[in-house]
Formats: C-alpha cells, sequence, structure tokens
C-alpha cells in the first residue's frame, strides 16, 4: 500500500469573508464552519454553540480545557476520505495522495464533564512542554445543550471537531503541496524478496480503550470492542484511528498523534535502510483481567505469525494499561521477538514512587516520557480561549492550583500531551 | 570568598604508597593532594580544598569506628562547604571507605557530600544515600571523572537543583528527574531497538524495579502433623535485646528457644525494631510474633508442633544482601531440624 | 461472552447501584472511600474471589475521583497470587498520589459517578447509554 502525503506549509490563520487556503496563509470564515459542522444530526441536537478563535505560537495565550486536537488533511487521490467510518465512508484509506496543511490544527475546547483535563500555552514554560504551541491553532470552543447525556455530547463534540477539521483540509484539496513524501508498504513476501537481510520489524500500537474520555476508535469502532489485528501504517495517516476525547491530558493520543503517529514516521525514516518496517499491530487496553490476557495473547501470537525480529511497543494512559503493556512485552518477548517501549511515568511529585503499576524483567528496554507527576508553575497569561473554571478539578490539580493572580501550580500532567507514550516529545527522565 | 571542600583519599593517591601503606591512620593535611590538585584547577578559585584527609584502606575496614570518629572530628572543627572523596575507580575497599565517610559526614554533621567510583564497586551499594558519580574502572579515568565531580560539587555548593542522573554524571539513585533529550523518544526507541536486535549495547531510560520473585513451594499436605517455625522481621527479640540486634540495617540475626513459651510477654520479650512505633509490639510482643495463636492452633490439633526456636531480624532498611544471607543460613538449620513450614511475620 | 452470573461488582458508587443493582450482585458500600473499597477487593482476593476487572480502571487519578467500582466473582474460588499481586500493586499506586483537598460541587460528583460507572460498564459489556435512559424512564 502506497501513500503520497502532500505537504501544504500554513504560516497563518487569519479569519476573513472568504475561506481559502492561499500563499501559505488559512482564509478561514467562521460561519462556513460553523455551518458544515452543524450540518449533523448529532452535532444540532447536544451542542448549543460554537464559536472560533485563534492562538499563534509565542502568543500570551491559554487554551483550556482542550478535548482534542485534528489535523486537517484531505485525500485528493484514491481510495476513501479522511476520518473513515466517522465522516468519511468505511473505504478503506492510506493509499493514493492526501494533503496536509501542515503547522496548523483545529483544537476543541470546553467542558464535557466537570472535572476537565488539558492546557496548550502558546508561551511560557508550559509551552516547552506541549507540541501544540509550535502551531497555528484554530481553536473551537464548545458549549453543551442543557439536559443532554454527558456520553451524547462527547460523541457530538468528538463529531464536531472532526467535521470542522475536515472542512478546513478540503480547503487544501487544489493547492499544490510544498513537500511532497511517499510511504509504502510491501506485501510480506514483496517485503522478504526485497529486504532479505534487514530484521523484520513491527509497530504494537496499544489504543487505550476503556469508556467515556477513555476511548479509541478505528474506523469508527470502538476499540473496546476489537480484537488485536493488523493494519497498513499508511491507514493511520488518513485518519483511520481517532481520539475518543480523554481525560488525562498528558498522555492520551489526540487525533493529532493518530495522524502524525511518531513511531510510524521513524520506522519508515528506517525502513529499507536498517529495518523492514513490516506493519502495524493494533490492540486495545480493556478494562476486563480477561481481555487484557486475549488482547496481548493475540499481540504476540501475531508477532509471531508475522515472523517479526523485533517490535516498538507504544502505550497509552495511565494505571490499568501497564498492566496490558507488561503483559504485551513479557509474551512478545518469550515467543522471541525483541521489544523496546514506550510509555510514561507517575513517579509522584518527589521522583520517588514505583514509576509504573507493573514491571517485568524482560521489559529491558525502555523509553520513557517523563514523570507526569512533576509540579510545575505556569504563570498568569494574557488571554483565555475556553474557561479556567476547572483548573483546580482537572487531572493534576488541586484546590488553589489555580492562583488569584492568574498563575496555575499544577502537576505536568495537566498539559496537553506532555508526556505522551509514542514518543511524540523530547521530554524523558532518568 | 570561595567555597571551602575538605577532601577525602587513600594512601596510593597520596602517594604514600600501594598495598603495603593500606594500614595507615587517618592523617590531616594543609592544601590539596594528589588528585584534590585537579579538583582545584577545575574550581579555578571558585572553590578550594582548605584540607585533605589520607586514611589506609585497610586501616578504615579494620577500624571504621575509630577512623570515622576521627575523621567526623576534623570536619567538624574545619567545617567546609562540601565534603569530597575519592575518585576510587574499582578499588574496593577505597570505594567502601569513601562511601561510608561520605554518608557518616552528611548524616551525622549535615555537610553536602559527593564521591565518585565504578558502578561495579562495592560502595556504590550506597548510591541512593550518598551522591556517587559513575567513573570508568582504572584511575586513567581521572581526567574525566575530575571535571564532572567538580561541576557537581559546585552546584551542591552553591544550592542548585540537580540535573536528571544522565545529565549530571551521577548514578541512579532512584529519584526521576524530568529532563529534554534532543531526540524524540520515537527515534531513541528505534535507535534502541535496532541496537537490541544487532546484540549491540543499549541503555534503557527506566530500569525494572528487581522483584527477586521466588517460586511458591507446593502447599503443605497435612498441616496438623506438620512442624511449624515462626520467623519474623519486625525484630522481636528476649528483653534487653542481649544480641544487640540493631534498630536499622541489622547485621546480624537471633536464633531463640521458645520451648515451653505459650506465649511473649513484655517483660520478656521487647522490639528491638527502629521502624515502626513500638508502642503496640511492647505491649504484646505476640502481636508482631504470634506464639499464643501458635500455641492454640498446637492445643486445637490445627498444626502439629510449634517448632522450639525462632529466628528474628530487623527489617528496617536491612540490605537485601544481608537479608538474603541470614534467611539462606537459618534456612538451613529448619530444614536440619525438621521444619515442614514458616509463618514469616513482617512489618 | 461475560458470565455475569459470576459478577459482584465492589462499589461506593451510587449512579451503579442505582442502575446495576437488578442486573448484578452489587456490593454497595457507600461509606468507603476509594483506599477503603481497594482494601476491601484486596480482602476478597486474597479469601479467593476472583478479581474480574483491573482496580486502576481509566485515567482519573485515584486522588481526583472518589468513585471506585470493581468487579470480583460472588464466591471465591481459588486464590490466584497474579491477582493478588495486581490488587496489591493497585493500593500502592494510590498512595503514590499527593491528596487534593478538593471540595467537589455536585455537578462534579455526578460527573466522576458518570466516568465511574461507564469504565464499569465497558468492563462487563453492559450497554452504559441503555442503563442511563432507563434510569431516566423511572424518575
Amino acid at each position: 500500500m502506497k501513500l503520497e502525503l502532500g505537504f501544504i506549509e500554513i504560516k497563518d490563520i487569519q479569519f476573513s469573508n472568504e475561506s481559502k487556503v492561499e500563499n501559505g496563509t488559512l482564509f478561514v470564515n467562521a460561519d462556513d464552519v460553523k455551518a458544515f459542522v452543524y450540518e449533523d444530526d448529532d452535532v444540532k441536537a447536544c451542542v448549543k454553540s460554537v464559536c472560533f478563535d485563534i492562538a499563534k505560537p509565542g502568543e500570551s495565550v491559554r487554551i483550556t480545557p482542550v478535548k482534542d486536537v485534528i489535523e486537517p488533511r484531505v485525500k485528493v487521490e484514491g481510495p476513501g476520505g479522511e476520518f473513515p467510518g466517522v465522516i468519511a465512508k468505511v473505504d478503506t484509506v492510506g493509499s493514493g495522495k492526501t494533503h496536509v496543511l501542515r503547522g496548523m490544527a483545529v483544537v476543541t475546547a470546553g467542558p464535557i464533564v466537570g472535572f476537565q483535563e488539558g492546557i496548550i500555552d502558546m508561551t511560557g514554560p508550559g509551552a516547552e512542554y506541549t507540541p501544540f504551541s509550535k502551531l497555528l491553532n484554530l481553536v473551537m470552543v464548545c458549549t453543551q445543550v442543557e439536559g443532554v447525556h454527558q456520553h451524547e455530547y462527547e460523541h457530538a463534540v468528538r463529531i464536531a471537531g472532526l467535521r470542522a477539521a475536515t472542512f478546513i483540509g478540503e480547503l487544501g484539496r487544489n493547492v499544490t503541496p510544498d513537500e511532497t513524501k511517499e510511504f509504502e508498504t510491501l506485501g510480506i513476501r514483496e517485503g522478504l524478496e526485497k529486504y532479505p537481510n534487514l530484521p523484520r520489524v513491527g509497530y504494537v500500537h496499544m489504543l487505550q480503550s476503556q469508556g467515556l474520555l477513555h476511548d479509541t476508535y478505528v474506523y469508527g469502532v470502538d476499540a473496546k470492542r476489537t480484537l488485536t489485528t493488523i493494519i497498513y501504517p499508511t491507514e493511520t495517516m488518513d485518519g483511520a484511528i481517532i481520539s475518543g476525547n480523554c481525560v488525562s491530558a498528558c498522555d492520551k493520543n489526540t487525533t493529532y498523534h493518530h495522524q502524525n503517529n511518531p513511531v510510524v514516521a521513524d520506522l519508515f525514516e528506517q525502513h529499507g535502510k536498517t529495518l523492514n518496517y513490516v506493519c502495524n499491530i493494533i490492540t486495545n487496553e480493556n478494562v476486563y483481567l480477561a481481555d487484557k490476557q486475549r488482547s496481548s495473547d493475540w499481540s504476540a501470537k501475531l508477532c509471531r505469525l508475522l515472523d517479526l525480529d523485533g517490535v516498538i511497543v507504544s502505550q497509552e494512559g495511565f494505571g490499568n494499561p501497564d498492566t496490558d503493556l507488561i503483559m504485551n512485552t513479557k509474551k512478545i518477548e518469550q515467543v522471541g521477538v525483541k521489544t523496546t517501549i514506550i510509555t510514561d511515568e507517575y513517579a509522584g511529585q518527589d521522583g520517588k514512587s514505583q514509576s509504573l503499576a507493573d514491571a517485568d524483567p524482560l521489559a529491558d528496554a525502555v523509553v520513557t516520557g517523563g514523570n507526569a507527576n512533576m509540579v510545575i508553575e505556569l504563570p498568569k497569561l494574557d488571554k483565555v480561549i475556553g474557561t479556567l473554571d476547572y483548573v483546580d478539578k482537572i487531572a493534576g490539580g488541586h484546590a488553589g492550583s489555580l492562583r488569584p493572580d492568574g498563575s496555575i501550580e499544577a502537576e505536568l500532567q495537566v498539559i496537553t500531551g506532555a508526556t505522551n507514550e509514542m514518543g511524540f516529545n523530547c521530554l524523558s527522565a532518568r | 570568598m570561595s567555597y571551602r571542600v575538605v577532601h577525602y583519599i587513600n594512601q596510593f593517591f597520596a602517594q604514600i604508597g600501594g598495598e603495603e601503606m593500606a594500614h595507615i591512620a587517618p592523617e590531616l593535611r594543609e592544601g590539596a593532594v594528589g588528585p584534590g590538585t585537579a579538583f582545584d584547577a577545575a574550581w579555578n578559585g571558585e572553590a578550594k580544598i582548605v584540607n585533605t584527609i589520607i586514611c589506609g584502606d585497610s586501616h578504615f575496614a579494620e577500624h571504621e569506628k575509630e577512623s570515622k570518629a576521627q575523621i567526623l572530628a576534623w570536619v567538624k572543627e574545619i567545617n567546609p562547604d562540601l565534603f569530597i572523596a575519592g575518585p576510587a575507580f574499582n578499588a574496593g575497599r577505597y570505594g567502601y571507605a569513601c562511601a561510608n565517610i561520605a554518608l557518616a559526614v552528611k548524616e551525622e554533621l549535615g555537610i553536602p557530600v559527593l564521591t565518585g567510583m565504578y558502578e561495579e564497586n562495592p560502595g556504590a551499594d550506597l548510591k541512593d544515600k550518598v551522591l556517587i558519580v559513575a567513573t570508568t574502572n582504572n584511575a586513567a579515568g581521572m581526567r574525566k571523572a575530575a571535571p564532572t565531580m567538580a561541576k557537581l560539587a559546585m552546584k551542591l555548593m552553591k544550592g542548585e537543583k540537580l540535573g536528571a542522573s544522565c545529565e549530571d554524571g551521577y548514578m541512579n539513585n532512584g529519584i526521576r528527574v524530568n529532563f529534554f533529550e534532543k531526540e524524540r523518544g520515537s527515534r531513541r526507541a528505534v535507535k534502541m531497538l535496532l541496537n537490541k536486535l544487532a546484540d549491540k549495547p543499549f541503555t534503557t531510560e527506566y530500569p525494572m524495579p528487581s522483584f527477586d520473585r521466588v517460586a511458591p513451594n507446593p502447599a503443605v499436605k497435612d498441616l496438623s502433623h506438620a512442624v511449624v517455625a515462626l520467623c519474623t522481621s519486625g525484630g522481636i527479640v528476649p528483653k534487653g535485646n542481649p544480641d544487640h540486634i540493631e534498630s536499622s540495617s541489622a547485621s546480624h540475626y537471633g536464633e531463640y528457644c521458645i520451648a515451653g513459651v505459650e506465649n511473649l510477654t513484655p517483660d520478656k520479650y521487647e522490639t528491638a525494631h527502629g521502624g515502626y512505633d513500638p508502642v503496640y509490639a511492647n505491649e504484646d510482643p505476640d502481636r508482631v510474633l504470634p506464639v499464643d495463636v501458635m500455641r492454640e492452633f498446637e492445643r486445637e490439633g490445627k498444626i502439629g508442633k510449634l517448632h522450639d526456636y525462632f529466628y528474628t531480624t530487623v527489617g528496617n532498611g536491612t540490605a537485601v544482601a544481608n537479608a538474603k544471607k541470614f534467611a539462606a543460613e537459618y534456612a538451613q538449620k529448619l530444614k536440619q531440624a525438621g521444619v515442614n513450614a514458616v509463618i514469616m511475620t513482617s512489618t | 461472552m461475560k458470565n455475569g452470573r459470576d459478577f459482584m461488582i465492589v462499589t461506593n458508587n451510587p449512579l451503579v447501584e442505582k442502575v446495576l443493582s437488578k442486573y448484578y450482585e452489587v456490593r454497595y458500600l457507600p461509606e468507603e472511600n476509594y483506599r477503603a473499597i481497594l482494601i476491601t477487593v484486596r480482602d476478597l482476593v486474597y479469601a479467593g474471589h476472583k478479581l474480574y476487572t483491573h482496580p486502576l480502571s481509566g485515567s482519573v487519578k485515584p486522588n481526583e475521583t472518589p468513585y471506585k467500582s470493581v468487579v470480583v466473582s460472588k464466591v471465591p474460588h481459588k486464590m490466584n497470587a497474579d491477582e493478588a499481586a495486581i490488587i496489591s500493586n493497585c493500593v500502592e499506586a494510590y498512595d503514590k498520589f499527593t491528596p487534593r483537598n478538593r471540595m467537589l460541587s455536585d455537578k462534579v460528583l455526578g460527573d466522576f459517578q458518570l466516568i465511574d460507572y461507564t469504565l464499569l460498564c465497558g468492563a462487563v459489556d453492559y450497554d452504559a447509554a441503555a442503563g442511563l435512559s432507563k434510569l431516566d424512564n423511572q424518575i
């Protein structure tokens, strides 16, 4: 399967009467986006209002509470469309050509439940810890229709965000990309013949799958309901996997993370040179123990069936996913396939507690995204997009987290994407 | 005004002699000696070694209490801003001395300390208690060790926050510190995997805690005929602690006879353990070593017999290696005495 | 297929009790806090009850939400050392989080109840949304 990504560099965003991408600037008519977003019945029924704002890198702007971050893309050639099974139909994606509006993102914000996660600071110490401070962000703040249930509202906000990103992505359809890059995954036999001497490497991608604000969707299917399976790495580049919003900002993979999966990118970089990147294996992280056992048994089974030499395993979330991570690692090592795993840590505010809820000596090659309990001071910023009402109650906040002077003292957990377990960031710990 | 430092070295680095001079008692000299001059050079006037203490490695090992006492007295009087020892590279007794004297200065005098040695040096066992810079395994590594130690020492003297262990060059002491790598995590993971696949060395960013899992033996078939022994790490000892089992970091265990003893009473038994509030254990030592309940079980026929001896030590801060050693020894005694099962109480 | 007949839900979450007590055995302990629920579960597991769900469900940290639901077997079967290790690790994990000392409004408490409830439903394959609308219709 071969996919060509065409990157259109976005250097500025401006509100305007006409929605278009011209010379690297996204001009957007907020009403047009709003109309497109509201074409969906669930959004109509559950989302009272959406309002748009723009946040640029370096500005003294704080966006909170953040729900999801999505990159606008559009399929220009080949089967299917972005976000298959959710926005586009379920046709298999990952081939043909896709345009990417690089350098920007659509950020959905606003409360879903009364405790919220997700702060993106566009400047200051907080900006160092989130990749999204470096993007031009088109923020869509949503509010809830009274009386609507939280899980219906979450679904509607999810759809609203993806629709907004789809609308913006569509504006790049006829723009000539500044850079193109090709990604190809060969069939098993082809790959063996072409790279007989390179180690066969796969990517075991763990997906959080537990409940409201803890979910991931694959072609629109709730990951809780999936059995461990194989997908082409390029499918993720077309939004095959999306985030069900989330409750732990630092280590939930936003849709942007899925679209720009760094493990996929870095494995492709070495593909054909130092390794043969065979495929992705996606596996879930259910709460039911027997499900964990089944999923991890299957991960190991597929690794063995595919005759892989080694895999990268990336985790998502805190707590019981540590058990999945260790189960996957142990079982994969035990069938003779070598592992390197990526996780984050909760070592307490003093860094002295045991970082993971589970462990095993077979997990001897670990990359860490850092200690999420580290306390950080975020200074007052001039503008807030969204609301500060929930800062005290977000994961990592505490009574008095939001100080009277507008500064925030909280754990690193509050920052969107701070300790990402796909290895998106440079943050680490020793 | 520059910072004042006291440096501890052994007879070899003081150029007094080798093994044959390892018996010399501690001596105090003015200014820097041997490798100390490298520290002074690195500090370039910001800090200075005002005194050097030299001690023979054998002497320290064989007269630890007295050596420590003398050295502490000197350091107390000099009252430096920092105490630095070594680096000891792979010299075992030297490393032991450096780590232990540094710990003593830190704990008794509250002065910041630093030492350096090779990771496998036995002194490195104390890396959780004392800051130890990781060096190569021989003195050729001095060129690199000295500036690393000097830099970290300056941070300590200035009261600056330490970076992660790999940034500042000290041995991983179990406290996780965040820092930014040059490359993103996924790239580091790909590199690590490639090294692992090629059987090349790699360093994990998070060493898994070692669990030392012991596979359980099969269940006792017939408890009603079994000889069961009581053991404890809760420190129950005869009143007066006749064998002086330490309240923490125990260096030995005790073996005591309870033949004919129906229950442990506060006039005859007590706890030596310094890690928990002793009031309830001293009121009724059965609470930690339940002899009374075991005697009940004997009477009811639930167990065959309570073994005549119990084995006890204090689990508070006791080194894992020592704990293993004690148990390996008295497990043999239990086996020879025909004991079928052990109840180990811990606190 | 989940063996609902053998489930016993140990919980301090009133929403779970309201919706699920008709369909599953629910041991409702409203006076126990999060940690106390973990301890109750631990004691049950030590006594041989099978642990069906991982007690650290969800990413809402133990010091943020007051609610916890865990599924164990109704009756003791055979004590399992791995399950005992899981639940004791959970207690340790709880203890490493600093207490938050926050006053939570009814709405926020309701939201925490909801999250715990949906995590539980996800685990036992019970339709969370249907359960809530049934509840709505009863009122």
